[in-house]
């Protein structure tokens, strides 16, 4: 059973697997010194072949086979008629677009989606550029010890599970928290950090910074050790200051990386995370706290409407990969290389 | 062509359009409004008399006398413990077949797992064949439930919750296509064959029919309550507070014991025995006038509510409760962070026997059931079995012997050296025997006993050594408020929900926490109840209402 969350992550990653040229290259080069057969290229071949044949396989098995299970959305799919979960899929009633119609109906799930939109817009703005920043001051630190502790450190929390995440902040900020028994004890009102709907946008934002910078900034610091350090030594030789070699060097070796995720980014715009909103909906509420996610979990998983759930998820990957490709086409006006190009 | 739903497709397309998927929207517009039906099961019932005809003929089997004897649904109590034990089961159960897989719901520590376990091991060499068990959380449980179902990939033994099993959609479909008919093997006199089964009372199997069709074994409730508002006696007794007697005391109560400079609040999780003190029903009355009233609709909700929305506003609750779902209640009790919570009646026993080790004064006691000006307050319940254990369906027929008699032998009753080994372990090893004879767990047996073989049982309450008066205790509290309980409108009538109702459930729960938790107003109750009605309360109602007159109730 394809999970609604998986089929928008299927897309992005098969994408820009497909993407870089080298699988084109050798083609060309081939047909210019008269193609091998086929029985010689593999004979030539095999190695690498063998090396991809495990990813390919989990791709197929975990990715492309699910994707099969998405017909449901056109059932009222019953996991229990039939003799075998293939012939449940085979006796399920077909109803058409009656899963899609219930879903457009449903005033719930706008507001779901209008949740979701707003929490990943928001991240976009105030989460997006962190760990650029991180990795830019990382990068400058001299001595390789202490960017070596200070990088394990912001790391660790991506390991950790949201309940501790979450459980951490409750015991640092909540209400019987750390910081909520410091100010009762110097005469102040605590402050209402983790029950208040109206800055949950901000503490869901925070805990997400909190746990993935770090995470966030490894593609970064690759980057930035890609750019070639003759150019930093020429600008200074020419007298341009920290700033300009920031404006005109660094930034400049990081775009097509930026650009790069940013895409990814926009095409995972309808999923923001699930535990931790399930966590902490009821502290404030299903108005602020209810994403398409949580919102697919309780309509449609624990009701068992699965036709419903599948419905959902193939909504987000509909929208997530209409917004790769506008994205995407975006990027190339710009003259940037996006993603993936046509050749 | 399916017919459509009346007077929607301007509507989808509008919508469609929102949502920039104009184009979509316009080829497929068409096809939306004419070719698409309504999903979901309209739900079911089973009428009581075809849920009579084929439970299994009860047979009582005692093998001790008891001290306090149960009467209806309150469970045999022992004051002592038995000097000599008796075999309760002479043949060996197993045959040595393949290892049974099991799984159960747990709410604890996981302990070691078959091969590291000295408890699984003293076990399955009595049954003669291979339990592994697998303990999934309890609070999490129903994750696990919905996937295995949905993949229709079951153990040999699965034993659920019934409160999660009531919130499977088609679960009868579920039963049908994986879990083993036990009809033929249990119905009237066949239940002789597995006596200890025979013995389990009769309104608890009455629950465990699906589609006409016996489908499980029951563990009975050892209570019908379904909960108690537990305090700590200890702190109260020492901060001089006497058990209030009506709501108003509680409150003047809980705002004299809450002092968060100290970290102490009064209370965790109380909404639902409030209702309870305020006498207002589960879900469903009648009506004197006939037809059914849904809580929302009777004023002592509205009263509890506002109450309770009060003890949240004036930060009598726990900030741990208020902010995160899943607060460890229990550990914060046992601190004397908070002063009460609710609980089932079950959570009792363990709690005190564990605590009493570490802090020699801790007393727990549920707070004596008080109502509101005027009203008298009611208790939750019915005779429903906590769990059911399915049998998985093709095992052929004499392994579902070979697994009906290793349930009997879990069934078998107190006073019987099975009972002892099941519930306590190995002497010695998992309990040793207080000057009195009844075991204590050590701390092998906390750590390696986690109810893997509490399949079905006869429910009794039975003294031990580290909690000496909760017996006396429990019995005294059911026996005081057993006619409180308000009676199960729908026992043995076998009822599978609509989708609709199902739906509803969620949102408006959302919308309640919101009035509890002050982010709505309380006069907000009538539009919540409003909008539940309109969107498939209705249904919910009529529903019930026809389960009943179908009964003839």
């Amino acid at each position: 059973m394809s999970g609604p969350g998986t089929a928008g992550a299927v897309d992005a990653p098969a994408a820009a697997g497909q993407a870089p040229p080298p699988t084109r290259k050798p083609r060309g080069t081939g047909r210019r010194r008269h193609r091998a057969s086929l029985g010689a290229r593999l004979r030539r071949d095999w190695p690498l072949l063998a090396m991809t044949a495990p990813a390919a396989a989990l791709l197929l098995v975990f990715h492309y086979l699910p994707t099969l299970g998405n017909v449901i959305a056109f059932q009222d799919y019953n996991p229990f008629v039939g003799d075998d979960p293939v012939e449940a899929f085979l006796y399920s009633e077909w109803i058409g677009f009656g899963n899609f119609e219930a879903l457009f109906a449903d005033p719930l799930f706008w507001d779901a989606v209008r949740n979701t939109l707003t929490i990943t817009a928001f991240q976009l703005v105030f989460f997006f550029p962190l760990p650029i920043l991180l990795a830019i001051l990382l990068n400058s630190l001299v001595s390789g010890r202490v960017r070596g502790f200070v990088q394990s450190v912001v790391y660790l929390p991506h390991f950790f599970s949201w309940v501790l995440v979450v459980t951490f902040f409750v015991q640092m900020l909540g209400g019987a928290g750390l910081l909520a028994q410091e100010m009762r004890e110097a005469g102040m009102q605590p402050w209402n950090i983790m029950t208040n709907p109206d800055t949950f946008i901000v503490l869901v934002t925070a805990e997400s910074v909190w746990k993935d910078i770090g995470w966030g900034a490894i593609v970064f610091l690759a980057a930035l050790a890609a750019i070639d350090p003759n150019l930093y030594e020429a600008a200074a030789a020419d007298g341009a200051g920290r700033w300009r070699r920031m404006w005109h060097i660094t930034l400049p070796g990081l775009r097509p990386v930026i650009v790069l995720l940013l895409i990814m980014r926009l095409g995972d715009a309808l999923s923001v995370g699930f535990e931790q909103f399930i966590l902490q909906r009821e502290a404030v509420g299903r108005d602020a706290a209810e994403v398409l996610d949580t919102f697919v979990y309780y309509q449609a998983i624990a009701t068992q409407q699965w036709g419903l759930g599948a419905a959902a998820g193939l909504f987000k990957a509909v929208v997530g990969l209409i917004l790769i490709l506008a994205a995407n086409k975006l990027a190339h006006r710009l003259g940037e290389q996006g993603v993936y190009s046509k050749s | 062509m399916k017919p459509s739903l009346p007077g929607v497709s301007t509507d989808r397309r509008t919508l469609l359009r929102l949502a920039g998927l104009g184009a979509a929207a316009t080829m497929g517009g068409a096809t939306l409004a004419g070719c698409s039906k309504e999903a979901g099961s309209k739900g079911s019932a089973t009428q009581a008399d075809a849920v009579r005809a084929v439970l299994p003929n009860h047979k009582p089997a005692e093998v001790l006398k008891p001290d306090i004897p149960g009467e209806g649904p309150i469970p045999d109590g022992y004051l002592s413990y038995p000097k000599d034990l008796v075999d309760a089961v002479t043949e060996q159960p197993g045959k040595g077949g393949a290892a049974i897989r099991t799984m159960s719901p747990w709410w604890g520590p996981t302990p070691p797992t078959l091969g590291s376990n000295s408890y699984l091991a003293a076990i399955n060499t009595k049954l003669g064949v291979e339990i592994n068990p697998s303990l999934q959380d309890g609070t999490t449980f129903a994750d696990k439930l919905n996937a295995m179902l949905g993949a229709r990939d079951v153990p040999d033994l699965l034993m659920a919750p019934n409160w999660e099993v009531d919130k499977v959609a088609r679960f009868s479909d579920a039963v049908k296509a994986l879990f083993e008919d036990l009809t033929d093997h249990l119905k009237g006199d066949a239940a002789a064959k597995y006596p200890y089964l025979a013995a389990l009372p009769t309104g608890s199997w009455e629950y465990s029919v699906w589609g006409g069709r016996l489908a499980a074994v029951p563990y009975p409730t050892d209570g019908p309550f379904a909960w108690a508002l537990f305090h700590r006696k200890d702190l109260f007794d020492k901060a001089g507070l006497a058990a209030p007697t009506s709501p108003e005391e509680l409150y003047e109560l809980a705002k004299k014991a809450t002092d968060p400079a100290k970290g102490v609040w009064a209370f965790g999780t109380v909404f639902d025995m409030v209702q309870q003190f305020y006498g207002c029903q589960q879900t469903w009355r009648k009506k004197p006038g006939g037809g059914l009233e849904h809580k929302f609709e009777n004023p002592a909700y509205k009263a509890a509510l506002e109450f309770t929305a009060k003890l949240f506003k004036e930060g009598l609750v726990h900030p741990d409760t208020v902010a995160s779902k899943g607060a460890d209640e229990k550990q914060l009790f046992k601190a004397g962070k908070i002063l009460m919570f609710q609980d089932g009646l079950g959570a009792w026993q363990g709690l005190q026997g564990e605590q009493s080790k570490v802090l020699a004064s801790f007393n727990m006691q549920p707070l004596p059931v008080f109502g509101a000006a005027g009203a008298q307050p009611v208790i939750w319940g019915s005779e429903k079995p906590i769990f059911f254990t399915f049998v998985k369906k093709g095992l052929g027929a004499d392994r579902v012997d070979e697994i009906l008699r290793v349930l009997n032998w879990c069934a078998a009753p107190f006073g019987s050296r099975e009972f002892e080994l099941r519930e306590y372990g190995v002497e010695g090893k998992h309990f040793t025997r207080a000057a009195d004879g009844s075991p204590i767990p050590t701390e092998l047996g906390r750590k390696e006993l986690g109810g893997q073989y509490n399949f079905c049982r006869v429910a009794v309450k039975v003294k031990s050594g580290d909690t000496p008066d909760y017996v006396q205790q429990y019995l005294d509290y059911l026996k005081k408020n057993v006619a409180l309980l308000e009676k199960d409108l729908f026992a043995g009538i076998k009822l599978e929900l609509p989708a609709n109702w199902s739906k509803i459930i969620q949102p408006t729960d959302d919308k309640i926490r919101d009035i509890l938790r002050g982010r709505r107003p309380v006069s907000d109750l009538d539009q919540v109840t409003k909008e539940f009605m309109a969107s498939g309360g209705e249904e919910g109602r009529a529903f019930h209402e026809k389960a009943l007159a179908d009964n003839g109730r």
